[in-house]
């Protein structure tokens, strides 16, 4: 691979990201070998990673509290696990009707007993009471369909008609077309 | 159920006594994970105080949402998660912290405690709070998520793919973040020296 130099920077551009995993110590296999490999023979790469071993550690600012700060702060984190559960129990009581599963089970339970009912109640219940006027309409309605039913009929009738007159026209002139 | 000495057990026997409703499984994991969540809320925040509270915050939020977790990942994955997540939320909330005064208070402490190392010498101090504002000056001026990547690199000592896990990105961003981390800061420290 080239080796672009950037004096700035100090490294060559192609390994700046590898060094700085080969100074984490997080890069393996082929790329620590590429790495290794390119080390040998280039001044500025050793540089940048020297640079990086003394400047990198010190950016670490340790904080070291002391025993009395970790009472504190496991009393206090006990004290607010100990509201926390308190608070949701209260709220699982409370949510329990509108939690997932009883929606759906309640729902099924609904109609269930709808179908039970109306499977060994039938016939028991008047769900639909026609009024009398509207049952005469109902009536008449249904004659009103029949007429029809039957004009058609007479309609057959006249075509049967029709194709018996047309088969005796036909009949006479094929006996009076024959040679004598 | 949690053997007879919780402490011994491991993540997931006490996560899944803790899921049953048992807290003091929760409090174990707590104990055991407490000084890493404080320290890395630290290195977030560079105040005592403010650490305590986003450490413990993100222990109370494992807890409401234990029941949701599907361990998919460990334990500690997923609450990493959690508290980076609050952790960069502190930082949009907060802005851009001074962090001379936050080196101050950290330094001055709060009574109760003082940071345990050995006493240096007048010049050694000097020096060294010197370098210490230099840095946090610099780390500052980080975009968030190149700041996460480097203090989880540099100062907890993740791997990059536990890092891609935790920050749910790409291995390949989480290395672009670290190297452009990197030489920001190198080149800021360089003009400040």
């Amino acid at each position: 691979m080239a080796e672009r130099h950037d004096p700035l920077r100090g490294a060559c551009k192609d390994f700046e990201q590898d060094l700085i995993l080969y100074y984490y110590q997080d890069c393996a296999g082929i790329e620590r070998r590429r790495v290794e490999s390119h080390l040998v023979s280039c001044a500025s790469c050793r540089r940048f990673l020297e640079e990086l071993q003394s400047l990198l550690p010190a950016t670490v600012k340790s904080d070291e509290p002391s025993p009395a700060f970790w009472q504190s702060y496991s009393r206090e984190i006990r004290a607010r696990l100990v509201t926390a559960d308190e608070k949701s129990r209260w709220w699982d009581a409370i949510s329990f009707p509108f939690r997932p599963w009883p929606v759906p089970a309640v729902a099924t339970a609904l109609v269930l007993a709808v179908a039970l009912t109306l499977t060994f109640t039938k016939g028991r219940w008047p769900f639909h009471q026609t009024p009398p006027q509207e049952r005469e309409l109902v009536e008449m309605a249904s004659v009103t369909d029949n007429l029809d039913f039957f004009n058609s009929f007479d309609f057959l009738d006249s075509m049967d008609l029709l194709e018996a007159v047309e088969g005796k026209e036909m009949q006479k002139s094929e006996t009076s077309h024959q040679p004598l | 159920m949690v053997s007879s000495r919780p402490e011994e057990s491991g993540d997931e026997e006490l996560v899944t006594s803790a899921q049953r409703g048992e807290r003091q499984a929760f409090e174990v994991l707590v104990d055991r994970y407490k000084q890493k969540a404080y320290r890395i809320a630290f290195d977030f925040t560079r105040d005592r105080e403010e650490a305590k509270d986003l450490s413990q915050e993100a222990f109370l939020q494992a807890f409401s949402h234990l029941k949701g977790f599907d361990r998919r990942a460990s334990f500690y994955t997923w609450f990493y998660r959690i508290l980076v997540n609050l952790c960069l939320d502190y930082r949009r909330r907060r802005g851009r912290i001074s962090w001379e005064s936050l080196d101050e208070r950290t330094e001055k402490g709060n009574g109760l405690d003082k940071i345990a190392n050995p006493a240096p010498s007048p010049d050694q101090q000097a020096m060294g709070e010197e370098l210490s504002r230099r840095i946090g000056a610099a780390l500052a001026t980080l975009p968030p998520k190149q700041r996460a990547v480097f203090l989880l690199k540099n100062h907890q000592g993740l791997s990059i793919s536990e890092i891609a896990t935790v920050m749910k990105a790409a291995e390949g961003t989480i290395k672009a973040h670290l190297h452009r981390a990197v030489m920001a800061l190198r080149q800021r420290l360089t003009e400040l020296a």
